[in-house]
């Protein structure tokens, strides 16, 4: 009996006592400056599905002789929101890490509770990485009431989406490329009833989307309609050109897009399924036939593993890039593009256990050649060989390469170095020659056609407010209802819209965006 | 005073005597013990010392001053809550949701668990039990894969047997009208069989002589079940609608959450929706404490009220 109670109470205890003890044992480390000292890194990865940083990754050993850093990495979700919500749930604990990746809207919440550290002073320490990453608008993206909050690097390449068309489509219908947003409607009907892929079934559509929204640049129905948004000068959920300001919603062209857009939706010329896909489902289906016009990324539509099903299933297939479709009154955008930045932010736990200057450190010590290519690339032999211009291509290493399934796991820190430099994305959209179809296919050449199209300038709106969740419900349910016909879409409708829109808060959702462009000299001509 | 089975007055046992017969009898079942103790630490340590933190539902937290540092705000917290522009909403589409499955779920589950009971084919039993079983073990992700399948308005297999027969395509999953009934028909899919469980445990503790008794005085299968079979698992059935009503503010978070997108938020949104969307997303973890607290204390009201309600109409009760 006595024996059960020891046992008992010595559990007890030791469940009492041991999260203490791991978290004060990390801290004493970072405190006594005897022995390497702890960082706990939170990353996004650059490819979460094939898994984490292994435990033989040299890069640990490195960092520990080298900088005296033992090195502690967590993988952060892929999806933006699960990302948010590990960050927010870590914050209300005060458990947040040493040092991680956040978007500038959290961040901004974070700010507000005291919970990361100002890095003003920090550029200095690292100057090799300042100049190759950290220029005046990357700091401006992670600048909250006048204090830099974190290191923003480059992030996504801009502008690296476009209009897709299905070239062998409009041969075999005798059609040409679509300029006008008649002519996109004529091709889109000729696509879903005149059978283009030949196979005696009405089972194709001539436009191909869902929905990808986001709270900054990419206002509902999102980013898959830009094209057409853009031929009625409402792309992108804020307007930045001086005049103009404010949430495109505002605009009478944006009640102009939504009728056509209705009218595409009633006459079945866009995939019914639209509403409902989810990214991956929407790949599938173009990869499947299903549409003959798209709005998708250089990478997912040209790179190697993605083209490949495409290829496989149409070896006669071919999309090629378009510009931007004029509207009634001669506009046109592909979409709108803003700067994007990673931000990774110091926690104020961290900072005031005296680590600032060690994360400058492994900072800098990452944008040095040694760390940029153990960072980007893997081990040179290894995961890499240089080609006689010097980019890092993958050789004949096999599985182990960088591009490998067991070496890609290597490099999954490639996006805390990478700056979207010519050795990046020359190593990264190699040429190649399709499996099946021999065609040449390049995601970088498929990049430059993109970006050399009509984009309008939105830089800053990732800055810009967001709205809370009931007006951003208000704002998305209403234009979803429009177009599934829940609520008829008529002017009168459309007023009606605008008033609840102003009277939940819309407004001055749109007077706080207004007076933030003004004040920080967001806006252009 | 205790009156023994005899009718005469027992002696009082002296504490000390107690105390050690508690503790022989611990001794004894010591395995029992130390088995109860590892539910017993999860629930201090999930479950109630988290109870401590659901003070910040009453105030300004701010995660740098930490729970006791925060400044208190009374019940602004419930006010903001409450005085949602879609609270109604919200309340009603969560209610909706929770008394739906509750209404079809449960039946459902009561019949499948009978169904399976009376199949007099082994064999049969065991492969309708096991597809039963499968799609609880199929997360949300996987279900919307394979409800966009059936139900998408461009090549769903539902539309394509709709259009067939003349009909005009809908899309399920963005129709207002509709949405509502996938969700509740696919809840009942996934969980009928899991659900069903607890049901077939409590048919196998039925006597079988009361079904061979009725046999033999000539009662049908219908009978046998309408007289036998239903009233012996009413406490049961009582048992788990009770629980569940306890939770009938929980409507299906991952559920709603894959399935739902901005076109059915007028009948999708529910409260768990709108706090992980307001609450989590926007750092206000005051305002996600107190609309649990809010769910929470409703939700106990529930039960008691049930339990009571069920004790004057059945005379079974959980407590």
């Amino acid at each position: 009996m006595k024996a059960l109670r020891n046992i008992m109470i010595a559990m007890l205890i030791a469940l009492a006592v041991l999260p203490l003890a791991a978290g004060g044992s990390k801290e004493a480390a970072a405190a006594s400056g005897d022995g390497p000292v702890t960082i706990e890194l939170w990353f996004g990865a650059a490819m979460t599905e094939a898994g984490m940083v292994p435990d033989d990754w040299v890069g640990y050993d490195i960092i520990r002789d080298k900088l005296g850093i033992d090195l502690k990495l967590t993988m952060l979700p892929s999806n933006e929101s699960d990302q948010d919500v590990k960050i927010q749930a870590a914050g209300a604990g005060n458990a947040l890490p040493d040092i991680f990746m956040v978007r500038r809207p959290v961040l901004v919440n974070l700010v507000k509770q005291g919970l990361v550290s100002p890095v003003d002073d920090c550029f200095d320490k690292m100057p090799h990485r300042t100049e190759l990453l950290y220029d005046k608008d990357a700091k401006a993206h992670a600048t909250v009431n006048g204090h830099i909050y974190g290191f923003p690097s480059p992030g996504m390449i801009v502008r690296n989406e476009g209009l897709l068309v299905r070239k062998d489509w409009l041969d075999k219908l005798g059609l040409s490329v679509p300029t006008t947003t008649e002519e996109f409607l004529e091709v889109a009907r000729a696509f879903t009833f005149e059978d283009p892929d030949g196979n005696g079934v009405n089972d194709t559509y001539g436009y191909g989307a869902f929905i990808e929204i986001e709270s900054n640049l990419k206002g509902y129905p999102g980013s898959r309609l830009w094209p057409i948004m853009g031929a009625f000068g409402v792309e992108g959920l804020w307007s930045l050109k001086s005049g103009e300001e404010g949430l495109n919603i505002y605009k009478p062209e944006f009640y102009d897009f939504m009728v056509f857009l209705k009218g595409m939706c009633d006459e079945g010329i866009i995939d019914p399924n639209w509403l409902s896909y989810k990214k991956d489902d929407f790949r599938a289906a173009w990869k499947q036939g299903r549409f003959g016009m798209m709005y998708e990324q250089n990478a997912a539509y040209a790179a190697t593993s993605n083209y490949a099903p495409f290829d496989k299933n149409f070896p006669d297939g071919e999309w090629i890039v378009i510009d931007a479709i004029k509207g009634p009154e001669g506009k046109a955008a592909i979409g709108a593009y803003d700067m994007n930045y990673r931000i990774y932010a110091v926690s104020r736990k961290a900072a005031d256990a005296g680590k600032l200057d060690k994360i400058c450190e492994l900072l800098e010590w990452m944008s040095s050649d040694e760390g940029y290519y153990l960072l980007g690339w893997g081990v040179e032999g290894v995961n890499y060989v240089l080609d006689e211009d010097g980019i890092p291509v993958a050789g004949d290493l096999g599985d182990m390469a960088f591009t490998g399934s067991k070496g890609q796991v290597y490099t999954q820190l490639r996006n805390l170095v990478f700056y979207n430099g010519d050795v990046e994305l020359a190593s990264r959209y190699p040429t190649y020659i399709t499996e099946v179809s021999k065609k040449e296919m390049s995601a970088l050449k498929t990049l430059r056609e993109m970006q050399a199209m009509t984009w309008t300038n939105a830089i800053g709106s990732g800055n810009l407010p967001t709205p809370n969740a009931d007006v951003k419900r208000f704002y998305e349910q209403t234009l979803g209802e429009f177009l599934t016909g829940a609520r008829p879409l008529n002017e009168g409708t459309w007023q009606e819209f605008i008033d609840g829109f102003n009277a939940i808060g819309g407004k001055a959702w749109n007077d706080e965006g207004v007076a933030y462009m003004t004040e920080n000299g967001l806006l252009h001509d | 005073m205790k009156i023994s089975r005899q009718g005469t007055a027992a002696a009082p046992v002296p504490k000390q005597m107690q105390r050690s017969k508690l503790r022989r009898e611990i001794a004894r079942h010591r395995s029992v013990y130390v088995l109860a103790l590892i539910p017993l630490i999860y629930y201090i340590i999930f479950k109630y010392v988290p109870i401590w933190n659901s003070q910040i539902a009453f105030k300004d937290f701010m995660a740098i001053d930490g729970v006791l540092g925060s400044p208190w705000i009374g019940l602004e917290n419930f006010r903001t809550f409450i005085n949602s522009f879609y609270f109604w909403s919200l309340i009603r589409n969560t209610v909706m949701y929770s008394v739906g499955k509750l209404l079809i779920s449960l039946p459902l589950s009561v019949i499948l668990a009978i169904a399976i009971y009376e199949c007099t084919r082994p064999g049969l039993r065991k492969v309708v039990q096991t597809l039963a079983y499968l799609p609880h073990f199929l997360s949300w992700v996987i279900m919307y894969g394979i409800l966009l399948a059936l139900l998408a308005p461009g090549d769903g297999v539902f539309n394509d047997v709709i259009e067939l027969c003349g009909g005009k395509a809908v899309d399920f999953l963005s129709n207002t009208k509709t949405f509502p009934w996938v969700v509740l028909i696919s809840d009942a899919w996934k969980e009928m069989g899991w659900s069903a469980i607890i049901f077939i445990a409590a048919l196998m503790g039925i006597d079988v002589s009361l079904f061979e008794a009725a046999m033999v005085e000539g009662a049908n299968s219908w009978q046998r079940v309408r007289y036998i079979t239903l009233p012996a698992i009413a406490p049961v059935i009582v048992t788990v609608l009770i629980l569940k009503l306890g939770t009938i503010l929980d409507a299906g978070f991952n559920q709603i959450f894959m399935l739902y997108s901005p076109q059915v938020y007028a009948v999708g949104d529910i409260i768990d929706t709108w706090v992980y969307r307001q609450g989590l997303l926007e750092f206000e973890f005051g305002l996600a404490t107190a609309v649990g607290l809010f769910k929470g204390v409703f939700g106990m009201f529930l039960v008691l009220f049930a339990n009571w309600l069920s004790r004057k109409l059945t005379d079974s009760s959980l407590f």
